[in-house]
């Protein structure tokens, strides 16, 4: 089946009841139109006087014409508000499980994502309202289809000839809807590329200000915003012209149908066999049949739409993942918490060693990758990676943690294969702190564990150097961080980040380079607590850890030190001095810079104003 | 956010006003387009009463092609009136997002250091978009719905005064209510957007931050936080969607309501022989055509309060002044040959918070001579460099270029004599042509194939298909560092500021930088930002920088030469030969 299909169709049966409940409270909603308009013929027959009634008899019509549209009115509130759990519920159901495949599934998940965090956004919100409005279009499609066969019916009685030639201009506007609708998608792809364009190139005026202001260039920058203004304009108008013309059309068809009416009944009219009210019938049915084309049509132009929308979110999926573990039935925990997962059970396999075997990365992110590293970690060694900038250090750490897909390598963990160092290589094995880590907005406390106990919390905010920072912060670990919160510098954020790591209690903690956020002293006052706590064990024991400091280089136990993606040594740091240029090289360099620094140790803080 | 006075709502909405004719051709469109549709039930009414009158079977078939007519034209007036709508809004607002364009790159680097690219693209673009929706939005619904619901009752009223009196009692009493109950419903609608935008933000936040989430394994307690945020939506939009729905049915029963009103006064009025059944088809459909506007109308003044946040926030930016005023009395640059360079007890510190950045700097170069710039990361010494090319002005002291006051020098030639090349190299994603003349028509494509040539990416140029027309698109650091050298040679500047790349290059393109440093300061005047010490053979001079002041400065060679300086015992940590 089409994964679109399954996904529509699972989306319907996770709550069954519910989808159904909510389809059959629609359907009065569609059907009471119905009683309005044979209420109308009455009215209309008695007023023209075809019918003899008196004025009173006309009045409780007349409030019964309201009655009708009351019962109306109720049942759409209760109809709407009943299914908007269903509809809140599948569009959570679908996000969730991305988010959990994104979060949890075997398989790297940088390669998976986009590569803006906005865009992964945007389909996580598009998309899934577009695949549920899918789904949910078929209760307005059996609406539909319910009242046109009872309003053919009855119109049929009044006269056949007029509600046959009527079904014409119904089946135009299906078509149509049918034809326009490519046309339709192709024009919004296009005004949505162009105006994607536009905001891209503002973005990137405003990235390249300082070398349009140096070269004098603003004019031209600007003469060529105008031109991806006119050509979006033009777009969007035609695209909004396109969208417009079918609705017009559909206005129109509804107009030509009365015209038609009009046309057709004069000679019985003249008879008397077709009543004004018959006429009042005709037309207030008229306008509610075109919703049954209008809803084919939309459902036609839906289904491609939601079949993008499907497989863009399966591309979120991992590899072994498809549209049905997109849409399987994890559960809605909209009126009760969800139990939080128990924890992993106990484990017998205390790191050893781990080994990496000809790690090889073509393409690392930014940097040029790695070629055929290996790498032995032994317990309670304190390794350090070193190289100069775009070296492939980062990548190194990252692909040995299965962060980011490499192309040729293995892990071993004590001698065993690791299958997945993704979802291996995690607490309570190792854990990591990344160069540029993430703040949420939560909780300072929350960001810490991320659900774990807090046993370990102090000892770890003491060992990463943050108790002098949290003793500043009124509200101490209640205080809230991150994009929405209290921002934090970027020195506290790489403390905060070794000390989530750290709370972990890893066997090995891996840590990213901090020396663009943490001055040369608060380094390597954060090493000495780390290998302190080590020693106490109030600490991971084994370390490998990414810098260029003295602090660091000097205390390792084995040195890697990578040129343009190949190692181009490896021992402990007195031994590279004599044997190794490249750590020679990186060394004085450091020297200098540490020399430079050292005149002043104040605290950099992120964002120096300059770059 | 800036709250706007009514001038300043004006002085933003001013740009979006169209020009007359258009304006005129708009203004007939919207016309036609009310007028057409009122047209309609008239041809009805005299189809029924002649229906009802005995007339011929002709006559009624001409009233009705007479409908059709009428119908179809109406709706080419309406599609007519949103493509010039939609044109005439797109312009002003094409107008007003080149007007911020052009002000926001106006404005100093202090004030872009501030703000990200992607938030000038909110402001530039986001906000735009949200007025640009409203003004088309403006001009079909309110303004043509208004017109409709006006005409409307005008026609019936000199069919009926009396139910033309009602319709128009009950046109304004629904109108009141609708717009109250709706400010009702904006507060839990409100809250509603607001927790699914937490939502969104939630998802967002655990996105960009899925590699901490899975390294720390806290991926199932993630989902679980997304779950609550999920709840806390539902919540939202059930309490919203309460007062939603019942705002909705309730509105279906009041225009129920006042059909019902109208048709039991036709049924009386038939009733006393001062109305014809056709007058009565005429008045039921009139009072049909009044919701499609009304609903309109309400669903315009949830928009109206977006597109005035946007407007504030347009306004907020306009008001941001730049601080590099044009001089009084402009004067050009020599134009060829090196310039001189003059720091003159030159101090700055940032407007906004007085944070003092330099301090009494100090600097002379004779045509031609070239300084390198050492010191640790902020220290100060890029905002000596962007002091030498007006990127900020001095809040003590002067710079002089070619022997003049740089506030005293025409802008446009001091962008012509003066250059910089940076590290991180600005690309944009167009061809190479524009990225190197920046979308100026400053050389053609013979001098532009010698550029490259000489920088050595001559090759690189000549591997790609549409040459110098290709998209720009995954060019290595290397690559782009000598793009930025072959912009620079373009425009044979007489002072050149070289932020020196910190990267390591592979040797073969280092030694091509290397070279097109070497060529580009020969014969120029320079400044040499530098990030290692052994590129620094090459200048005359060294200003040590240290918390924004010049701590050292001398020529090179005597600084090298002396064991005590600051500048020898670096190169002596950093193992370079004196």
């Amino acid at each position: 089946m089409r994964p679109v299909l399954v996904v529509a169709i699972r989306l319907a049966r996770f709550d069954l009841r519910r989808f159904l409940i909510g389809g059959l409270l629609w359907m009065p909603v569609s059907v009471i139109p119905l009683a309005g308009g044979l209420v109308l013929q009455r009215i209309f027959d008695q007023i023209s006087g075809h019918q003899a009634a008196s004025l009173g008899q006309s009045l409780w019509l007349c409030a019964a014409f309201v009655g009708v549209e009351l019962v109306r009115g109720l049942t759409l509130s209760v109809a709407y508000l009943y299914g908007g759990y269903w509809w809140d519920a599948a569009a959570t159901l679908l996000r969730a499980n991305a988010l959990r495949s994104i979060l949890t599934a075997r398989g790297p998940a940088a390669t998976r994502l986009p590569h803006t965090p906005g865009e992964s956004v945007a389909r996580l919100r598009d998309d899934v309202s577009d695949l549920v409005e899918f789904t949910d279009e078929s209760v307005p499609l059996a609406g539909a289809v319910l009242f046109s066969g009872a309003a053919l019916v009855i119109m049929a009685s009044v006269d056949p000839v007029v509600t046959l030639v009527l079904a014409l201009p119904m089946v135009a506007i299906g078509v149509l809807n049918r034809m326009m609708s490519e046309v339709i998608r192709r024009l919004h792809l296009r005004a949505r590329t162009l105006g994607a364009a536009v905001t891209a190139y503002i973005g990137e005026i405003f990235g390249a200000v300082l070398a349009i202001k140096t070269a004098g260039a603003e004019d031209a920058t600007l003469e060529r915003l105008r031109e991806h203004n006119r050509r979006r304009r033009d777009a969007a108008v035609r695209d909004r012209m396109a969208t417009d013309m079918l609705d017009t059309v559909t206005g129109a068809t509804v107009e030509i149908s009365i015209g038609l009416v009009l046309l057709l009944a004069a000679p019985a009219m003249r008879r008397g066999d077709f009543t004004v009210g018959d006429l009042a019938l005709f037309t207030s049915y008229v306008s509610w049949l075109a919703a049954l084309p209008r809803t084919i049509g939309v459902i036609l132009y839906r289904l491609p739409q939601a079949a993008v929308a499907t497989e863009r979110l399966s591309r979120l999926m991992a590899a072994h993942e498809d549209a049905g573990d997109l849409s399987w039935n994890t559960g809605v925990w909209f009126r009760r918490e969800r139990p939080p997962t128990t924890a992993p059970p106990a484990r017998d396999d205390t790191l050893e060693v781990v080994e990496a075997r000809g790690l090889t990365v073509r393409f690392g992110d930014g940097g040029r990758g790695v070629r055929g590293v290996d790498l032995r970690i032994t317990r309670g060694s304190f390794t350090v990676v070193t190289g100069a900038v775009g070296s492939g250090k980062t990548t190194l750490v990252r692909a040995l943690l299965g962060l980011v897909p490499v192309d040729a390598g293995t892990v071993t963990w004590n001698g065993r294969h690791v299958e997945d160092p993704g979802t291996f290589l995690v607490p309570d094995r190792v854990a990591y702190a990344s160069q540029v880590p993430r703040l949420f907005s939560e909780s300072l406390r929350e960001n810490l564990l991320m659900g774990r106990p807090g046993d370990h919390l102090d000892r770890a905010l003491w060992s990463a150097a943050f108790e002098d920072d949290l003793a500043g912060m009124p509200e101490g670990l209640d205080t809230v961080v991150g994009p929405r919160g209290v921002r934090l510098s970027g020195g506290q954020v790489q403390r905060a980040t070794a000390a989530r790591a750290l709370a972990r209690h890893p066997d090995l903690l891996v840590v990213d380079d901090l020396s663009s956020a943490l001055d040369v002293e608060t380094e390597k006052l954060l090493w000495d607590r780390i290998a302190g706590a080590a020693r106490d064990g109030g600490g991971p024991g084994t370390l490998l850890v990414v810098s260029h400091r003295q602090a660091a280089l000097e205390r390792a136990d084995q040195v890697i030190v990578l040129d343009r993606s190949r190692v181009a040594g490896r021992g402990p740091l007195g031994e590279l001095l004599r044997t190794c240029p490249e750590m020679r090289r990186l060394w004085s360099e450091e020297l200098v810079i540490e020399a430079g620094e050292q005149k002043n140790t104040r605290t950099t803080h992120a964002g120096p104003r300059e770059g | 956010m800036t709250t706007l006075t009514r001038h300043d709502r004006y002085s933003v909405l001013r740009h979006l006003r169209p020009g007359r004719r258009s304006a005129t051709a708009l203004a007939a469109a919207i016309a036609a387009s009310t007028l057409l549709p009122l047209a309609a039930p008239q041809l009805t009414r005299r189809f029924v009463d002649d229906a009802i009158g005995g007339a011929g079977t002709h006559r009624l078939v001409l009233i009705a092609l007479g409908y059709l007519a009428v119908a179809v034209a109406g709706q080419g007036a309406r599609m007519l009136t949103a493509w010039l709508a939609s044109r005439l809004a797109w312009d002003g607002t094409n107008r007003l997002r080149e007007m911020l364009a052009e002000h926001a790159l106006g404005l100093d680097m202090a004030y872009h250091g501030r703000h990200t690219p992607g938030e000038m693209i909110e402001r530039v673009d986001g906000d735009v978009v949200a007025v640009a929706e409203f003004v088309v939005a403006f001009l079909m619904d309110v303004v043509a719905g208004l017109l409709l619901l006006a005409g409307i009752v005008v026609v019936v009223l000199t069919v009926d005064p009396r139910l033309g009196a009602v319709l128009l009692a009950y046109c304004l009493v629904i109108g009141y209510g609708m717009a109250r109950a709706q400010r009702l419903a904006v507060p839990s609608a409100a809250r509603s957007r607001a927790a699914h935008a937490a939502m969104i933000g939630n998802l967002e936040e655990r996105l960009a931050g899925a590699e901490d989430i899975r390294a720390n394994g806290a991926g199932e307690h993630a989902v679980n936080g997304f779950y609550r945020a999920g709840s806390a939506w539902f919540h939202a939009d059930y309490r919203a969607g309460r007062l939603g729905t019942a705002l909705l049915g309730g509105t279906t029963v009041a225009f129920a309501a006042g059909t019902a009103i109208v048709l039991a006064l036709a049924a009386w009025s038939r009733q006393s022989g001062t109305l014809t059944v056709g007058a009565a088809v005429l008045l039921f459909q009139y009072t049909l055509m009044v919701r499609t506007p009304f609903e309109r109308l309400i669903d315009q003044l949830r928009e109206y309060q977006a597109a005035l946040a946007g407007v504030a926030r347009i306004g907020g930016m306009l008001a941001e002044r730049r601080t590099l005023p044009d001089p009084a009395d402009p004067r050009p640059l020599p134009a060829t040959g090196p310039l001189g360079l003059r720091l003159d007890g030159v101090g700055f510190s940032y407007a906004d918070d007085g944070e003092r950045v330099l301090s009494d700097v100090t600097i002379a170069l004779a045509p031609g001579e070239t300084l390198g710039l050492v010191g640790r990361t902020g220290s100060g010494k890029t905002t000596i460099a962007r002091m030498v090319l007006r990127l900020y002005d001095p809040t003590e002291g002067t710079v002089r270029v070619g022997g003049l006051d740089l506030r005293e020098v025409d802008p446009a030639s001091a962008r012509r004599r003066m250059c910089a090349v940076t590290q991180d190299v600005q690309l944009f994603a167009a061809s190479v042509r524009d990225n190197l003349t920046l979308f100026r028509p400053i050389a053609g494509d013979d001098r532009l194939r010698a550029v490259l040539d000489d920088v050595g990416l001559g090759e690189w140029l000549a591997a790609l298909p549409g040459g110098l027309d290709s998209e720009l698109g995954g060019v290595s650091a290397g690559e782009a560092q000598l793009l930025a050298f072959a912009r620079a040679f373009l425009t044979d500047p007489g002072l050149v500021v070289l932020d020196e790349a910190s990267s390591r290059l592979d040797p073969a393109t280092e030694r091509r930088v290397e070279r097109s440093v070497d060529r580009l300061l020969a014969g120029r005047t320079g400044v040499l930002v530098a990030h290692r010490l052994s590129s620094l053979s090459r200048v005359d001079k060294i200003a040590v920088v240290d918390h924004g002041r010049i701590v050292e400065y001398g020529p090179r060679e005597e600084l090298a030469a002396d064991p005590l300086s600051r500048f020898g015992r670096l190169l002596d940590v950093a193992g370079v030969r004196r």
